[in-house]
């Protein structure tokens, strides 16, 4: 398990768009299949679990829904240190990941150095349902391409 | 002229919520409300589905507490198949309800509830969380509160069959049995907890209770209300938090209604206020009076304090010993031989949170030695013959009373679903909470941050969530008031960083 890279899918897969984050997580693990060192996680919540869930991986790539002000469908790629959060990767029943992250570094908890957050913006956030809105299924096979790129080639410059 | 304050969003409140605060021309509290955007089409999104995929859906409501949303339609389910589980079931199902209530209420104190005891309701909002209380308890407290979460997650994933969100729950039992190894990891477990709970119970006596300021908090009127009280007991009238029947006493301590959960439409009725979403559900034999306390108004209060108030002591023998030390100490007289005048100042609810915490963990050491507990006997078969097709099931969530309710067709496919949420119990004891710190601590215009971080601290000690019935959106976390005259035109922003 350690050592290996950990793709986080982030939402509620019955809330509408709130799911991308997970339909897109689930995409990028599918088209790495062929790798072993790849761990695929879906969580609701962050904070603390957040934090947990990528413990003992070199690598966390976390993907999640949006309420920027953006165009619906929009990706937006975040560096751990300039993040604030997207929509689901605070707890406030515990905290936000920034606080979770310094959390777990004061336990000792082995932490990966290269954490990125990927955010596409959602429209339809608080209606249940299973399907997207098109502007965000529109957006989903680019997200998936990007992402994949990065973690086979490394970050562009 | 009234000037309206408004706090949005909430931090640290799991999500969206946001608080207004009329001021009049003298500068004090007109009123004050709570407003919450609603998810919507839950039941549309439910109806037409088998009944028997609701655990698996319900406990995606919520990312707080996916495990009692699983209780709860899993106990509806034995309910609609007309399928008792097994005695064993019924102790794996709150086995995994005692690791799951370890988690949340030890979550609550030193992430949510704690930073404004122990780092104190003054301090920057930037120290005042989860690394603050490590910095003033020790640096060991942020190792040992992880340790304590990864101990009880494992049990929840194995005994859950997922981690996260459960799906061991099937109508008449539980799909999953133990192992005498697992059993061995759980005991270990909940001895371990039953540590972690006394330790947090010590920190709580030398952090909050042994200094006056932090006593005064708790003990003044600012965060008092004389409501009806809940919670779900046991043939002893012991609190229980998997089964029992729900009891309600009056604010003088009189048990005002003992009934079974599938009874709930016959003593709790739903206000609709035009300024929200969200219900005020009430003791519908009293009657809605507004947001206002006292015996002759139906508002109930369900929380940790509550669940206390209508216990006859607590089942475990450690627990007990805390309970009665905490109804001593408010000068509670005792009512019957094991119970107290009930208490009814909310600040209170921390401490009672935390012999909660105490009770699970040794209630899980009780489950874990329990010599059937290895039993593979986990499911009754549900017969057709005796399909109901109607169902309530309810736990206690660790924030208040949590009733799912399912009618079905012939065959087993849903037409109608309710919900009470456990937060949702609490909404007009909230808001009164906050309109009274409101009235007592703002006296101006220009209230200060600690001022509204006091507010805020009236409704963080119901460890609300809102996700359940309702829905955030974050984006970022600051904190925004924002004062209006009464035309609406904005006199005043401020903001900090969460």
């Amino acid at each position: 398990m350690s050592a290996g890279v950990v793709i986080i899918g982030m939402g509620n897969p019955l809330l509408s768009d709130d799911g991308v984050g997970i339909a897109v997580a689930r995409a990028v693990a599918e088209r790495l299949r062929h790798r072993n060192d790849l761990a695929l996680l879906e969580l609701h919540t962050g904070g603390i679990r957040l934090m947990e869930a990528m413990a003992g991986y070199r690598q966390a790539v976390v993907v999640d829904a949006m309420l920027s002000g953006a165009p619906a469908g929009t990706l937006k790629r975040f560096d751990a240190m300039d993040f604030v959060t997207s929509k689901n990767t605070f707890s406030s029943h515990d905290t936000d990941f920034a606080t979770a992250y310094d959390l777990g570094r004061m336990a000792g908890v082995p932490l990966p150095e290269q954490v990125s957050f990927w955010g596409i913006e959602a429209l339809e956030f608080d209606l249940f349902g299973e399907r997207f809105t098109a502007e965000v299924a529109a957006a989903l096979p680019g997200a998936v391409n990007r992402i994949v790129d990065e973690i086979v080639n490394g970050r562009a410059a | 002229m009234t000037t309206r304050i408004t706090i949005d969003p909430i931090t640290r409140l799991e999500g969206h919520g946001r608080i207004d605060i009329f001021l009049n021309d003298q500068g004090t509290v007109e009123n004050a409300c709570f407003q919450i955007p609603e998810l919507r089409g839950f039941e549309q999104f439910c109806v037409g589905r088998m009944a028997e995929e609701m655990p698996v859906i319900t406990n995606r409501i919520c990312g707080v507490c996916p495990e009692a949303h699983h209780l709860a339609a899993t106990k509806a389910l034995d309910g609609v198949f007309g399928a008792e589980p097994t005695s064993v079931a019924r102790k794996l199902r709150e086995l995994l309800y005692m690791a799951f209530f370890v988690t949340d209420h030890t979550t609550h104190f030193y992430a949510l509830g704690g930073p404004d005891f122990i780092v104190g309701p003054d301090a920057p909002p930037s120290e005042r969380n989860i690394l603050g209380v490590a910095r003033k308890v020790g640096l060991d407290v942020a190792g040992e509160v992880i340790a304590c979460r990864k101990r009880n997650h494992e049990i929840i994933t194995f005994l859950g069959g997922k981690s996260i969100h459960p799906v061991a729950g099937v109508p008449g039992g539980w799909s999953r049995p133990i192992t005498e190894a697992e059993r061995v990891q759980i005991e270990d477990t909940a001895r371990r907890n039953i540590e972690f709970a006394r330790f947090s119970l010590t920190v709580f006596d030398n952090i909050v209770l042994k200094n006056p300021a932090y006593l005064e908090m708790i003990t003044c009127d600012t965060y008092l209300h004389r409501t009806y009280s809940m919670g779900t007991v046991d043939a002893n009238n012991q609190c229980n938090f998997y089964d029992g029947l729900i009891r309600v006493l009056d604010p003088e301590g009189n048990e005002f209604a003992r009934y079974h959960p599938s009874e709930y439409r016959e003593h709790i009725a739903e206000r609709v206020e035009p300024w929200t979403y969200l219900k005020y559900p009430y003791l519908k034999k009293v009657g809605w009076q507004g947001l206002t306390d006292g015996i002759g108004s139906g508002i109930y209060t369900a929380t940790p304090l509550s669940r206390l108030n209508v216990s006859e002591g607590m089942a475990t023998p450690l627990a007990n010993a805390e309970y009665q030390r905490m109804y001593e100490a408010f000068g509670c007289k005792k009512l019957t031989g094991a119970r107290y005048q009930p208490i009814h100042h909310r600040m209170a609810t921390h401490w009672a949170r935390l012999i909660e915490l105490l009770y699970a963990s040794e209630h899980m050491l009780e489950l874990a030695l329990d010599p059937e507990i290895t039993s593979p006997e986990t499911r009754n078969i549900p017969d057709p013959a005796r399909f109901v097709g109607e169902g309530v099931g309810s736990v206690e969530a660790p924030r208040g009373t949590l009733t799912h309710h399912y009618v079905t067709d012939a065959r087993g496919v849903l037409t109608k679903v309710n919900m009470i949420v456990g937060t949702t119990n609490n909404y007009a004891p909230i808001s009164m909470s906050i309109r009274r710190a409101a009235e007592k601590l703002i006296t101006n215009n220009a209230p200060d941050e600690s001022i509204l971080n006091r507010i805020e601290m009236a409704f963080r000690l119901y460890d609300p969530c809102f996700s359940c019935a309702t829905h955030f959106l974050p984006g970022k976390m600051p904190l925004t008031v924002a004062l209006h005259g009464s035309s609406g035109e904005l006199l005043r922003e401020m903001r900090r960083k969460g």
